[in-house]
């Protein structure tokens, strides 16, 4: 279970690496953390016949305050990094929210937050966490620099939005609103495996009602999804038991999710309900609210 | 310009090992566990998934634990990497490996080269957790034969050891474990 | 050095101790020596090229492109290897069982995903990975056997051309009238239950060094191997091309090894006559019956055994785990010695986690259909079994689906008295890995039995402990035997423990609790299971089993004082985790009175130990290698004491030695140290002795019971929003008798447990309708981890035998008890939601669909 042969290319600046990916994109992978590329080559599973080894790109490494509010995280920034600072947390409470599922603490102090964004596996956090806040990918190749909004970026499993010459630099995620309250909830077979299904929501409110929701399932199906019935369910309407169950409820019977060796589809479906009951309960409680 | 090895081709790898320089010329396709067992010759870090599950080739870079067979060689250049071979100070056994012989941590002892590294990890950042702490964080290390409660002694004993206290002995005969009390789960 | 004092200062003796572990020092500072840290000067590296599909027909392999790669040294195909060796031959032959042959490499048929096909020698294991991929294999595919129901499909294709279908055994065993039990009992009581596939899993996998002398080409093969004589004598056997004449030419012509050969075979005759003297041919028969070949290649075998002037010296030193895993000879042991021979260089191959995962060892699938007799008052009076067991492809050697279901059917009955028996056992074979021995291999036996105990006393509205105590067989019954043979006797104490856990787990307070719990919709449930084992068992256990089987059993340490007074103890044993260097000098230094420190075990190496035809497994280390190194180094003490007595000129009576002194009682300032009576005693031999004295004692165990026995309770609760089970409370009450170190039987417990907690929630193999295994990495065959495994509470109870106690073991207790008590627990939680547990395999969505809270999905049977 030895790697297999590739062209190992080093970049010492962001130029370099988009030029390396101009030329190698097609074939090639970028390690940054390296905990996703690393067991799929030692299983040589379509092993990259390039890898574009971007840790040494200098100012990837950083959690920037944005103007508006937000933060952004570089691609370099790792998932350790991301879970003690008190930015992302004051700024982005979702991603520390989402930081302690992610593996373990040896998966998360070498991973990379942006890396897992790019490599879109449907059953980890970060990706649906994207889709809850409305993050925004920032994307370089030679062409230039172009945005892609969360909602466009997950095509389907382990599939992006990405031209094999675009290096994801940093995710932007918008200023999170005093107002909002969130939660990431999962249920997994053993503490840090992937989830069997997982739900990174938001729920924001104004006075008594709910303005704006979002449900963004993972582990359910080829990508991570939102389920904009239950969320338009919940707009407008106190903040209550009833109104988490009924969202959960049209959770249940919206999402089809896949059935694997560990769990059924209708497992799946029927922890999706109980996810959205406890997630929606939890991201109240951030706000004040108890239902 | 960008630095670009060809298959079959090495590339230069230095960093310090137990605080060691150490300098080899590497294919960079090859794992930072295998660097540290064959060309290092410390082989006291284990491969018992070489996919990043099972925890037994944990290590610290720069003072963070992190899965050897996660890395390649050529990524721990310019960093400190510590190993299970430099916890001990010499004839003195690291308070933490003492502390798991006090406890009777291990069995076979072939994970146990990951759960140092992660007990030392976690004892750096949090030097008295709880019970449930240690569960936790220790839930990226795999072991078979124990069923995890000596090590877990072991690493409350090793909270002791490092506190300067002398730890509680373990039951000599008879009932051990207490009896009616439920685990935090 | 650790930090410990291994002085004795009690006066009460090292045994019963929790002395610190000896082997502590070097493993923890990784300096252990695991067969992966042994790379001899310019070693190679072994891979294999494996099967990706799981029934086929090989219509072509060309293995040109992987010779002709990078750093490739040699490729042997399937059919090369054929040449070269012999057959694993079958191991224990029954009535009505058919042992497939099979070779090293797979040559014109693959049976399973993963079947090696080809053996790649590169400079690296990354080169020979890299040439792997350039072997082009053309496969003719054959209807996959994915199942047990595939198994009884007759339009599914045979794996094994001399097999009838894909059956492999058939066999029905009466103990008493069971028609008439069954015809005249008040009720009956039938359910059937299966179990899943599982593993092993020690965190290290298996591996093989082989290195070849330049010289002598004598071979040393450092191997994670249970049973290192075994492995020695089967690498002999199986490797060599020299025709049968060649062979015998070479016997009759060498008449120093003749003489030596055929003394060794009248020595192990000579001493296990009574055990020959029971076994018969009638397993053979039916063997041959299938396969004329099989008289041929044992021939063969036997020829080759008996020409070769060299074996292997077999070596290990530090075994990461093994749990049954590494008792296996494996494939792929012969195939990298054959390369090693071929090339005449040293191969090394250690498996990878994915390769260990489809057949480094498989075990439990098996379906088992069970009813049980009983009147209205509970009185237990019949009991019948239909086991099919799903062995895989490949047979187990040397330990199979032979031994274990054999094993199965002695101990089904349990510590119940019952009128009847009955066992109807069908072994087939599937696609899959091969079914080998797995920590307390036969523990399904205890599994189906304690759960319809509780079914039954479902029915008759009984409190499940009450029914078990109204049946069990108890001290005021002894000696007795079971049904199926072996006798019992006061250490068949499995009553005892289960009136103390009954005791420890407080059904009513625990009642109390529940209702409190489901006032907050909580759902708790109570569970108990118990069992005896053989730890030995007594000498007609073995008999039961297979007639003359006992024959395997015993073992020799060789215990040594050397001239400078150091002590030595040489035993077969290969401990892999169970502490046989600290548990051994707890025993020979209380013998000798000398400290643990004193002290030196010596082991895993075939030409400095006894043979010992099983090595570390079946709960033997306590009882047989620990027995004949008690009883070894009492011998060698009455030897130390002689000469002491002459060289003090005292009787030998009354001699005594502490903390290394040998001195006249009550004298102890005028003592001698060993180095001064090993030096006296040394001086009088040839010159260049190494060593003073020597005694070794062949054990077997003490005679009588011989059983381990244990009461298993758990308390769990089940989350009905996930599935997911949790375990707040779990008790054991086990009983091993006399305690050589607690703290290590406390590891063995809890360690056994966690796999059986493990085999319950989290740990299944899984295979597709066409037999491709979907669980090839640890991201899908789950371990469980700190956060899963609940403390485990363990209570000891130390029952003696009259007269000198030997010790029992204790190994594997804790894996049989604990999915019995599981599933018992788990099934009383949600019995009130109508849920029966007839599956060992209780994933988070099998516990929701037996809870109704979710449906099965349609078209599905998980």
């Amino acid at each position: 279970m030895k790697n297999p042969p590739f062209v190992y290319h080093q970049a010492h600046s962001l130029s370099e690496a988009i030029e390396l990916l101009a030329t190698y994109g097609e074939d090639g992978k970028v390690l940054a953390g390296g905990q996703s590329l690393l067991p799929t080559m030692a299983l040589r599973l379509g092993p990259p016949e390039h890898v574009i080894d971007i840790s040494a790109v200098p100012d990837l490494d950083t959690i920037g305050l944005d103007a508006d509010g937000g933060v952004s995280l570089g691609a370099l920034v790792r998932h350790a990094e991301a879970e003690r600072s008190d930015d992302v947390r004051r700024l982005a409470p979702l991603i520390s929210e989402a930081m302690p599922h992610v593996g373990h603490r040896a998966i998360r102090t070498r991973g990379t937050v942006v890396g897992s964004i790019a490599h879109a596996d449907p059953a980890a956090e970060m990706p649906a966490v994207c889709l809850a806040t409305g993050a925004t990918m920032i994307a370089a190749s030679s062409q230039g620099e172009r945005t892609i909004p969360a909602a466009e970026f997950f095509d389907g499993y382990l599939t992006t939005a990405l031209r094999p010459d675009e290096l994801l630099t940093h995710v932007k995620f918008p200023a999170w609103s005093a107002q909002s309250g969130g939660a990431v909830v999962e249920v997994s077979r053993r503490h840090g495996d992937y989830a069997l299904a997982g739900l990174a929501c938001r729920v924001d409110l104004s006075g008594d009602a709910v303005t704006d929701a979002a449900l963004a399932f993972f582990g359910v199906d080829s990508t991570p999804v939102r389920v904009p019935e239950a969320e338009a369910a919940l707009v407008g309407k106190p903040p209550t038991a009833e109104a988490f169950a009924e969202a959960a409820s049209i959770v249940s019977t919206t999402l089809t999710p896949t059935a694997d060796i560990h769990g059924s589809t209708n497992y799946r479906r029927h922890l999706a309900g109980v996810l959205t009951t406890r997630g929606l309960k939890t991201a109240a409680s951030r706000i004040g609210v108890s239902a | 310009m960008s630095n670009t090895t060809q298959v079959g081709e090495t590339a230069s790898l230095a960093c310090t090992i137990n605080g060691a320089a150490f300098a080899v010329e590497v294919d960079p396709r090859r794992t930072l566990s295998d660097v540290i067992r064959e060309d290092a010759g410390l082989t006291g870090t284990h491969l018992g998934c070489e996919h990043g599950v099972c925890g037994a080739c944990t290590i610290l870079v720069d003072g963070e634990p992190a899965r050897s067979c996660l890395m390649l060689g050529v990524q721990a250049n310019g960093h400190d990497i510590t190993t299970i071979e430099g916890l001990a100070n010499g004839d003195e056994l690291h308070p933490i490996q003492q502390a798991m012989h006090e406890s009777h941590g291990f069995q076979c002892a072939f994970c146990s080269p990951g759960f140092l590294m992660s007990t030392v990890a976690l004892l750096a950042e949090n030097p008295s957790p709880t019970r449930a702490e240690i569960r936790e964080e220790l839930s990226g290390n795999i072991c078979r034969c124990t069923g995890y409660e000596s090590i877990i002694k072991g690493v409350e004993t090793a909270v002791e050891l490092l506190a300067g206290n002398e730890p509680e002995q373990t039951g000599q005969t008879g009932q051990t474990g207490q009896t009616g009390q439920e685990s935090a789960q | 050095m650790t930090s410990t004092d291994h002085t004795q200062t009690s006066g009460l003796g090292f045994v019963g101790q929790s002395v610190k572990r000896v082997e502590d020092d070097r493993l923890l500072r990784g300096h252990g020596s695991y067969v992966a840290d042994v790379t001899p000067e310019g070693v190679l590296h072994a891979h294999f090229v494996r099967s990706t599909v799981a029934h086929a027909n090989i219509a072509r392999i060309d293995v040109a492109a992987a010779r002709r790669a990078p750093g490739v040294v040699k490729v042997i195909t399937g059919a090369e290897m054929k040449e070269l060796t012999n057959p694993f031959p079958p191991f224990m032959m029954l009535p009505n069982m058919y042992t497939p042959l099979y070779w090293a490499l797979s040559d014109d048929k693959v049976r399973l995903v993963g079947d090696p096909v080809a053996i790649i020698v590169a400079e690296s294991r990354y080169l020979a990975e890299d040439a792997a991929q350039l072997v082009e294999i053309d496969y003719e595919p054959l209807t996959p056997v994915a199942s047990i129901s595939d198994a009884f499909n007759s339009s599914k294709d045979q794996l094994w051309e001399k097999a009838d279908g894909n059956v492999l055994f058939d066999n029905t065993d009466t103990f008493g009238d069971i028609d008439s039990v069954f015809a005249d009992a008040d009720r009956i009581v039938t359910e059937r239950f299966s179990c899943q596939r599982q593993s092993n899993q020690p965190m290290e996998t298996r591996g093989t060094v082989v290195e070849v002398d330049p010289e002598s080409q004598h071979l040393t093969i450092t191997n994670a191997t249970q049973s290192s004589h075994a492995l020695r004598w089967i690498i002999a056997a199986l490797t060599g091309k020299q025709s049968t004449a060649t062979s015998l030419k070479s016997f009759v012509t060498n008449k120093e090894r003749r003489t030596n050969l055929l003394a060794g075979l009248k020595a192990f005759v000579d001493e296990h006559s009574e055990d020959l003297a029971k076994a018969d041919n009638a397993g053979a028969v039916s063997q041959f019956k299938k396969d004329k070949s099989f008289p041929l290649h044992l021939n063969r075998i036997s020829a080759n055994l008996a020409g070769k002037t060299d074996y292997p010296t077999v070596v290990a030193q530090d075994i990461g785990g093994g749990f049954g895993a590494k008792g296996s000879i494996a494939r792929e042991d012969i195939a990298v010695a054959v390369a090693a021979i071929e090339l005449g260089r040293s191969v090394k191959w250690i498996e990878d986690r994915v390769e260990n995962l489809i057949d480094g060892g498989q075990a439990r699938e098996e379906d088992l259909t069970v009813s049980i007799a009983l009147d209205n008052d509970g009185t237990f009076r019949g009991l019948k079994v239909d086991l099919i067991m799903d062995q895989g492809a490949y047979p187990g050697f040397p330990i199979g689906a032979a031994f274990i279901t054999q094993v199965m059917k002695v101990m089904y009955p349990g510590s119940y008295k019952w009128d009847a028996f009955q066992v109807t056992t069908k072994v087939v074979c599937t696609n899959k890995g091969k079914y080998i021995a797995y920590r307390g291999p036969w523990a399904n036996e205890t599994w189906v039995r304690e759960r319809i105990i509780d079914i039954a006393a479902r029915a008759l509205r009984m409190s499940p402990t009450d029914l078990r105590l109204k049946n069990m067989i108890g001290e005021a019954d002894m000696p007795t035997e079971m049904i199926t043979g072996p006798t019992l006797d006061v250490t068949m104490s499995t009553r005892k423990c289960l009136e103390r856990l009954v005791y420890e787990m407080d059904v009513p307070a625990f009642e109390a609790k529940r209702a409190a719990a489901a006032e907050e919709g909580r759902v708790l449930g109570l569970g108990f299971a118990c069992f005896h084992e053989a730890a030995p068992g007594p000498p007609n256990y073995m008999d039961a089993i297979n007639p003359g089987s006992g024959a395997a059993s015993d073992e020799k340490a060789r215990t040594v004082v050397q001239a400078d007074g150091s002590v030595k103890i040489y035993t077969p044993q290969m401990p892999h985790g169970q502490s046989h260097e600290t548990t051994y000098a707890q025993i020979a230094a209380d013998e000798l009175g000398v400290n643990i420190d004193d002290i030196e075990l010596i082991w895993g190496n075939t030409d400095k130990t006894n043979f010992s035809a099983i090595g570390t497994g079946g709960s033997r280390g306590g009882p047989i290698g620990g027995g004949s190194v008690k009883y070894g180094t009492r011998e060698l003490r009455k030897l130390i004491a002689a000469k002491a007595a002459d060289m003090l000129e005292a009787s030998v009576d009354d001699i005594e030695i502490t903390g290394g002194n040998i001195h006249v009682a009550g004298v102890p300032s005028r003592g001698l140290s060993f180095a001064e009576v090993a030096q006296a005693k040394v001086g009088e031999s040839a010159p260049g002795a190494t060593e003073a004295f020597e005694a070794t004692v062949n054990y077997r165990g003490k005679g009588d019971g011989g059983w381990s026995c244990a009461a298993h309770a758990c308390v769990v609760e089940v989350d009905l929003d996930t599935g997911l089970v949790s375990i707040p409370r779990y008790v054991v009450v086990e009983d091993c008798g006399p305690i050589i170190n607690p703290a290590i039987v406390d590891g063995q417990v809890r360690g056994g447990v966690a796999q059986g907690i493990g085999a319950v929630l989290y740990e299944g193999l899984s295979y597709d309708a066409d037999a491709n295994i979907q669980t090839t990495t640890y991201m899908d065959y789950l371990v469980p981890t700190a956060m899963e495994i609940p403390e485990i509470d363990i209570v000891h109870l130390e029952t003696l035998s009259p007269g000198e106690n030997d010790f029992r073991g204790v190994g594997e207790g804790g894996m049989i008890g604990a999915p019995a008590a599981l599933t018992n627990a788990i099934e009383d939680a949600l019995a009130s939601r109508g849920a029966r547990v007839t599956k060992q395999y209780l994933p988070p969505t099998t516990i929701l669909e037996m809870a109704g809270v979710i449906d099965p999905d349609p078209n599905s049977d998980r």
